[in-house]
């Protein structure tokens, strides 16, 4: 056992300060795509995606991150309109949110400090049930990486609970499949209130490329009130984070009302 | 612990004896035998009397439409093609010979409305009810516990319905596809780039091995090879991709032992893997690299960057397996526990280091080399023992290989002075079977192409292979060892259940 402890210590910190100090971001990642320039569009632009997140409205291009898996089509056809991003801040309260024009995008900062902010009264712990419902598997494990040393969600307050009976926040990721809309129901309807729902990851948010295929839901707002979006594909650990606390900023407002 | 595999000729050979008149030839290491419908149960039971392994079932449309039973059968495959008639509906069922067809034969039944006559166990499989729990077992003091569809823990849904008496498990059902999506059918139509982006999402933990095996079956159908550039780099982030596998499942065997310095130490270990990923390709998971042709997108770290960053992992990863292996309060729990003989696997037509670990020495890697794996050395890691512990040796013996040949391919990068990355993709119509070894074992592509877009795929996934192994695994062990057990299998669900 003395072995393991000193192995412990041996690697130092590695722990990330994130949301009370910004983590850089990591160069070249694929977080998020993002609209360079919206203006003088054709409509052919549409057919580039495979998941139908380009639109084309009046010469006006925007895209839904919600329903982006981040292929790279657009960029490869059209880069002086779409390129990639590795800010990865990406979750939104409402779905339409994650809908975007050439805007400009809110500083780190602006969304930090309020999240710092909403994380310093969770001391008192958070926990979250993560239900699959039809995920590629991938985003199970970015979820899990956020107990190891480098995310440590624990320092923040969260916690992840095997039972929905005991959760605040539930987790979902995958676009809802025919066999697992009773359990995750059923999972909903025994948690406490107040409960706050996210949806981690395109497929939860929209159903990504399985979306018209006729096997599942479309994405999690279709079976259960969804509080927070956080698309990718699949999102990076960060990003579930920056989530997390969104979804966990909404159970301690409500329940302090 | 390698042997030479049996050379291609000599299965030509036996094929020309018993099957004149009916060979016809496939693109890449492959061979069609046209038969009538009603002889395929008895042809796929010679097969395997000869030591076929059964890889899938399935309906082509190309040449015509045909039921097509894969085996793979001294380094090739075999497809045994039966042509269907319009109002074909039944065949003799390749599970009245063969127990490895059962799953696939129940999945093609949903699909397709075909029925196996004659089938064992001809339940719906495709939507499964997680309330539908039945005791099987004959004992008035045994009781059901359903494990999942939701997990205990960040896992993905599957559910495992355990018979017991108290402690011994008496019987257990695994039950995949409470994650169907119905993506198979999402291939039809696209663009054969784009299939790609597709192949990636089917099993997200073994991205680069369906979108390599899928680029393969393009590539090998058109007759066109990715250029040497390009090959080695698909090396590299295939067994980038194989050691972040092997890592998750040490990891999550040390918390299972509750052992929790050893979960943050390979949660650091796997998380350092996946950066280097995303540092090279934008994806902690390797998206958007391999694609029919080559690569999709340049690396963005030198060749000499990965080299220093594989040397410095090597020494932190080997220290702390030394560690690890020598906790006798960790290997006391994998040490006979989810025991599989040789002639189970065998019979299973299990596949991955889960067959490796019953002395099996099968790797799509060396039994039919892709790529530049036809020029670089490995060695296929076996042990013998077949439990938990054996499984986990062979996932480090792997995880050195893998470095050994990221080194390798690495170092030929440096020598090559061709810089293509990427070759046309024509528009002909053929269609042809791709693999790759995927951490999970032997991953089967059949890719149908006209026109430039894909008329129709299907996926032979290693998880669906080895889940009946994971059933039969549970021979006298106790409740306490099954998450053990189920995390040295190291499966995907979302892998079996597409």
């Amino acid at each position: 056992m003395l072995a393991w402890i000193l192995r412990g210590l041996g690697k130092g910190v590695v722990t990330s300060r994130y949301p009370h100090r910004p983590e850089p971001e990591l160069e070249g990642f694929r977080a998020r795509i993002e609209v360079t320039n919206s203006e003088n569009a054709g409509a052919e632009l549409e057919a580039i995606c495979p998941t139908g997140a380009i639109r084309v409205e009046a010469g006006r291009v925007s895209l839904d991150r919600g329903a982006c898996i981040l292929c790279g089509a657009c960029i490869e056809v059209a880069p002086e309109r779409f390129r990639f991003s590795s800010a990865y801040e990406t979750a939104d309260r409402r779905r339409a949110g994650l809908v975007v024009g050439e805007v400009v995008e809110r500083t780190l900062e602006e969304v930090r400090l309020p999240l710092a902010a909403q994380a310093r009264p969770l001391r008192r712990s958070v926990h979250i049930r993560h239900v699959d419902a039809g995920s590629d598997g991938s985003e199970e494990w970015e979820i899990a990486a956020l107990t190891n040393p480098y995310y440590d969600m624990q320092r923040l307050g969260l916690y992840f609970t095997l039972s929905p009976r005991h959760a605040d926040v539930l987790l979902v990721t995958g676009g809802v499949t025919s066999a697992m809309r009773a359990p995750l129901e059923r999972a909903y309807e025994v948690m406490p209130e107040p409960k706050a729902v996210v949806a981690a990851g395109t497929d939860a948010c929209s159903g990504g490329l399985a979306a018209t295929g006729g096997e599942i839901a479309g994405g999690v707002d279709r079976v259960l009130p969804v509080d927070v979006y956080v698309p990718g594909s699949p999102p990076s650990p960060l990003a579930l984070l920056h989530g997390l606390l969104l979804a966990a900023g909404i159970v301690v407002e409500e329940a302090a009302a | 612990m390698t042997s030479a595999p049996l050379s291609s000729d000599h299965a030509q050979r036996f094929l020309e004896g018993r099957f004149r008149g009916s060979i016809e030839a496939l693109p890449g290491a492959a061979t069609a035998l046209r038969l009538p419908l009603g002889t395929i149960d008895r042809a796929a039971s010679l097969l395997t009397d000869e030591g076929a392994r059964f890889v899938s079932v399935f309906v082509a449309e190309l040449p015509e439409r045909s039921l097509v039973a894969a085996f793979a059968f001294r380094g090739r495959i075999v497809a045994l093609r039966a042509p269907l008639k319009d109002d074909a509906a039944a065949y003799p069922a390749l599970s009245l010979h063969l127990d490895a067809a059962r799953l696939a034969e129940r999945e093609l039944h949903d699909r397709k409305g075909l029925t196996p006559l004659g089938h064992p166990d001809l339940e719906p499989a495709l939507h499964p009810d997680p309330d539908d729990v039945r005791l099987r077992v004959v004992d008035p003091e045994a009781f059901v516990i359903p494990y999942g569809p939701i997990r205990s823990g960040i896992f993905e849904a599957i559910q495992h319905v355990v018979e017991t008496g108290g402690e011994d498990i008496l019987q257990l059902e695994t039950r995949p596809y409470f994650k169907y999506r119905g993506l198979e059918s999402r291939f039809d139509g696209l663009v054969a780039e784009q299939g790609s982006a597709l192949a990636e999402r089917i099993a997200g933990i073994a991205s680069v091995a369906h979108a390599s095996a899928f680029s393969q079956a393009v590539e090998t159908a058109l007759g066109i090879e990715a250029p040497p550039r390009a090959q080695l780099w698909r090396v590299v982030h295939a067994e980038l991709e194989r050691v972040a596998n092997h890592l998750d499942v040490a990891m999550k065997l040390a918390e299972d032992a509750a052992l929790s310095v050893g979960v943050a130490r390979f949660g650091i270990l796997k998380e350092d893997v996946l950066r280097l990923r995303a540092r090279l390709c934008g994806s902690r998971f390797g998206r958007g690299v391999v694609v029919p042709g080559g690569l999709a997108s340049e690396p963005r770290l030198a060749v000499d960057d990965v080299q220093d960053w594989t040397a410095r992992f090597e020494r932190d990863l080997f220290s702390d397996r030394r560690l690890l292996l020598g906790t006798s309060s960790f290997t006391d729990r994998l040490i006979g526990s989810g025991r599989l003989d040789r002639e189970t696997v065998e019979r299973l037509g299990g596949v991955g280091p889960v067959a490796r670990a019953a002395g099996i020495s099968t790797d799509a890697r060396f039994e039919r080399p892709y790529g530049a794996y036809r020029r670089l050395g490995f060695d296929v890691v076996t042990a013998d023992d077949g439990d938990a512990m054996a499984r986990l040796d062979v996932r480090f013996g792997e995880i050195r290989e893998s470095l050994h040949l990221c080194r390798q391919a690495l170092d030929r990068l440096l020598d090559l002075g061709e810089t293509t990355t990427r070759v046309e993709v024509p528009a002909d119509e053929s269609a042809a079977f791709g693999w790759a070894e995927a951490p999970q074992g032997e991953l089967v592509y059949w890719v149908e192409l006209s026109g430039g877009r894909i008329q129709q795929a299907h996926i032979a996934s290693p998880s669906l292979h080895n889940w009946p192994l994971f059933v039969a695994s549970f021979q006298s062990d106790v409740l306490t060892d099954f998450s053990f057990i189920e995390h040295s299998f190291g499966l995907t669900p979302a892998g079996a259940d597409r």
